[in-house]
């Protein structure tokens, strides 16, 4: 605690040299948060947990909402198969089926199925009954609400289609806060796909362990059928069909691996000079009898309070940062919210902390050995 | 009679510089009774900061015994003698080295950092540290805002707040004028005479010197007793 705050006051005596250490720790955190945000947000809707009950029914060798095309007939077939709970057809039309930060992707489906099958859906903003009551309203999502700037009564146009806001839902399902809610027949019609066809069907099974099974059962009831079905569980449908995103995000990695190493140069260099710069100083403490391991700690202490000083406001900034623009990544229909969350804000602290301690390994060592005499008399 | 505080016998200091060994003390014995105040004088490079450092235990003899208050320090090892170091020595440089960021105040609590004194307690030592040195109204000035003797005032409290029985300094008034060096002087006769400090003293001075209980001249590796009158300071 002592040395704690001597570290501290150490730390203010070269103050534009601490402030750009920091500063340059600070960026490198950022960025390193930043894709580690993208990467967990990725992880949520890919990694697949014991407890999924969702599956996805594709069009089988399809990967574009534009190109899947299925009877919507097939619906009372999946109700009946056993260990259908529920299931709700989706007709998916999108500017843009590339990856892309401006998607906008509308999703039609029967309205008197959407709050059955969909349950948790909140509507925060105009109500659902205005919905129902228009053939071209939309409910829409409140991330993509938020970054159009919408709000109930307006009107929007995307892909050829004009719809009006009745509402603004919010949902624990994320993919949920980025789209468009409009009634199938309407989609149908104003996509030119044409009544009866749907891009794919949502499925939730009653029991998370018969996910593989129900699959198969869909998949094999129209395997003969001229549109043959691909079934899978929600996450790997994401992860499979939003194939350039997930590699997009995955290499990003490299980009942390390579703001951690800079950061970790940076502090190393910046406690390095510190220690170098005091040697006698050193020498007199030890004098006084400091041990070597508080000459040690001191040096430690002062590397992790550059790092996590820095690396708190930068891992804090891109924090805010991703909290207040809420970016949406788009891929064939599927979005990503990047969304930043409290395991990433803690990963990012204890990583900076880390770094502080591993940078000052090497100069703490320096100056706990150097010998007392020759420091003494150094100039 | 009872032994000496400082015993010193046969002690031999060699350094190696490149292919050559340098061997500033050879042989060297010394008895200094606990409580007096000892000048060490002698010519550049006879040796005296070389035994001034190995009597506070900051360097070890080569061979040799060295006992200070009934402890062989020279069959410590270092990290002990660190620890023996920070209880039983203050050490009083000649250009002060005091730490530039701290106020006199927290040069001064420097040393009990290292025990398990409270914060009123240190606060308590530190207050009278700077009332003995006569500068109570400065315990809040950084080094750079003090006086040359007045900084070297602020060292010798930094040297004894932990209530050390040994003080040792290397030329302590070598950097001061005649004022300031009178006031440092007093100061040292004063921590002996009436704190019972053994004092260790190194001076090019002989004014300096005549402060002391007992002058010795370093000279190739020896002492040469001179015995002084210590009746008036300078
Ligand atoms: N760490 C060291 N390594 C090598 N040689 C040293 C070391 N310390 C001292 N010496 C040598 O030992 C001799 C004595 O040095 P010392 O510093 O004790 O002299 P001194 O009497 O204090 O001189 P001065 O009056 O100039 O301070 C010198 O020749 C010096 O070069
Ligand atoms: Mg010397």
């Amino acid at each position: 605690m002592k040395l704690l705050l001597l570290a501290l006051k150490n730390i203010t005596r070269h103050r534009l040299r601490s402030f750009l250490t920091m500063a340059g720790v600070a960026a490198g955190m950022f960025l390193f948060t930043a894709v580690e945000t993208m990467q967990h947000s990725l992880a949520t809707v890919t990694k697949i947990s014991a407890d999924d009950t969702t599956l996805v029914v594709y069009r089988e060798n399809r990967f574009c909402p534009a190109t899947s095309r299925l009877p919507e007939y097939y619906l009372p077939t999946i109700r009946k198969i056993p260990g259908v709970e529920s299931a709700i057809p989706i007709q998916i039309a999108v500017n843009n089926c590339g990856a892309s930060l401006d998607v906008i992707t509308f999703r039609g489906v029967p309205p008197e199925n959407l709050q059955r099958y969909n349950p948790d859906l909140e509507v925060v903003a105009g109500s659902f009954d205005a919905w129902l009551q228009r053939s071209d309203a939309a409910l829409i999502g409140e991330n993509f609400a938020r970054r159009r700037g919408l709000k109930p009564g307006d009107t929007f146009e995307a892909v050829g289609i004009n719809v009006l806001v009745a509402g603004i839902i919010r949902s624990g399902n994320a993919q949920d806060n980025n789209v468009a809610y409009v009634q199938l027949p309407f989609l149908q019609q104003a996509s030119k796909v044409g009544l009866g066809t749907v891009t794919q069907f949502n499925v939730k099974v009653d029991d998370a362990a018969r996910l593989e099974s129900v699959a198969s059962a869909i998949d094999e009831t129209f395997k003969s059928d001229a549109q043959p079905t691909h079934t899978r569980p929600e996450k790997a449908f994401f992860a499979e069909t939003a194939k350039q995103m997930v590699e997009l995000i995955g290499f990003t990695r490299w980009l942390g691996l390579g703001a951690v190493a800079a950061v970790l140069g940076l502090v190393a260099n910046a406690v390095l000079l510190i220690v170098r710069g005091r040697v006698k100083e050193t020498a007199i403490l030890q004098t006084l009898g400091f041990s070597r391991l508080m000459i040690g700690l001191l040096v430690s202490f002062e590397g992790i309070l550059l790092g996590l000083l820095g690396g708190g406001t930068g891992v804090a900034a891109a924090v805010a940062f991703f909290q207040w623009q809420s970016f949406t990544l788009g891929n064939e229909g599927l979005t990503l919210a990047i969304t930043p969350d409290l395991t990433v804000l803690l990963k990012g602290l204890v990583v900076a902390l880390l770094l502080g301690l591993l940078a000052s390994l090497y100069p703490a060592y320096r100056a706990a050995r150097q010998p007392v005499i020759e420091s003494l008399n150094a100039a | 009679m009872a032994a000496s505080f400082i015993q010193i016998r046969n002690l031999t200091k060699s350094f190696k510089k490149g292919p050559n060994l340098i061997t500033p003390l050879q042989d060297l014995s010394l008895d200094v009774p606990r409580g007096e105040f000892l000048a060490l004088m002698g010519p550049s490079g006879s040796g005296k900061t070389t035994l001034l450092n190995l009597i506070a235990g900051i360097d070890s003899p080569t061979s040799g015994e060295l006992v200070v208050s009934d402890r062989d320090i020279a069959r410590l090892s270092r990290a002990a003698l660190t620890k023996w170091r920070s209880r039983h020595v203050g050490y009083i440089f000649q250009l002060y080295h005091l730490v530039p960021i701290l106020s006199a105040f927290e040069n001064i609590e420097l040393p009990l950092l290292l025990t398990s004194l409270t914060r009123a307690e240190r606060r308590v030592r530190v207050e009278a540290a700077l009332d003995l040195v006569h500068l109570a109204d400065r315990a809040q000035h950084r080094p750079t805002e003090l006086s040359g003797g007045q900084e070297q005032r602020v060292a010798i409290a930094r040297a004894i707040v932990h209530d050390p029985d040994l003080l040792v300094a290397d030329e302590p008034t070598g950097d001061l004028d005649s004022e300031s060096a009178g006031a440092i002087l007093r100061l040292l006769r004063k921590l002996s005479t009436d704190h019972g400090k053994t004092i260790i003293m190194v001076t090019h001075d002989p004014k300096a010197a005549a402060a002391a209980d007992r002058t010795l001249h370093l000279e190739k590796g020896q002492l040469i007793e001179q015995t002084q009158p210590a009746t008036s300071g300078p």
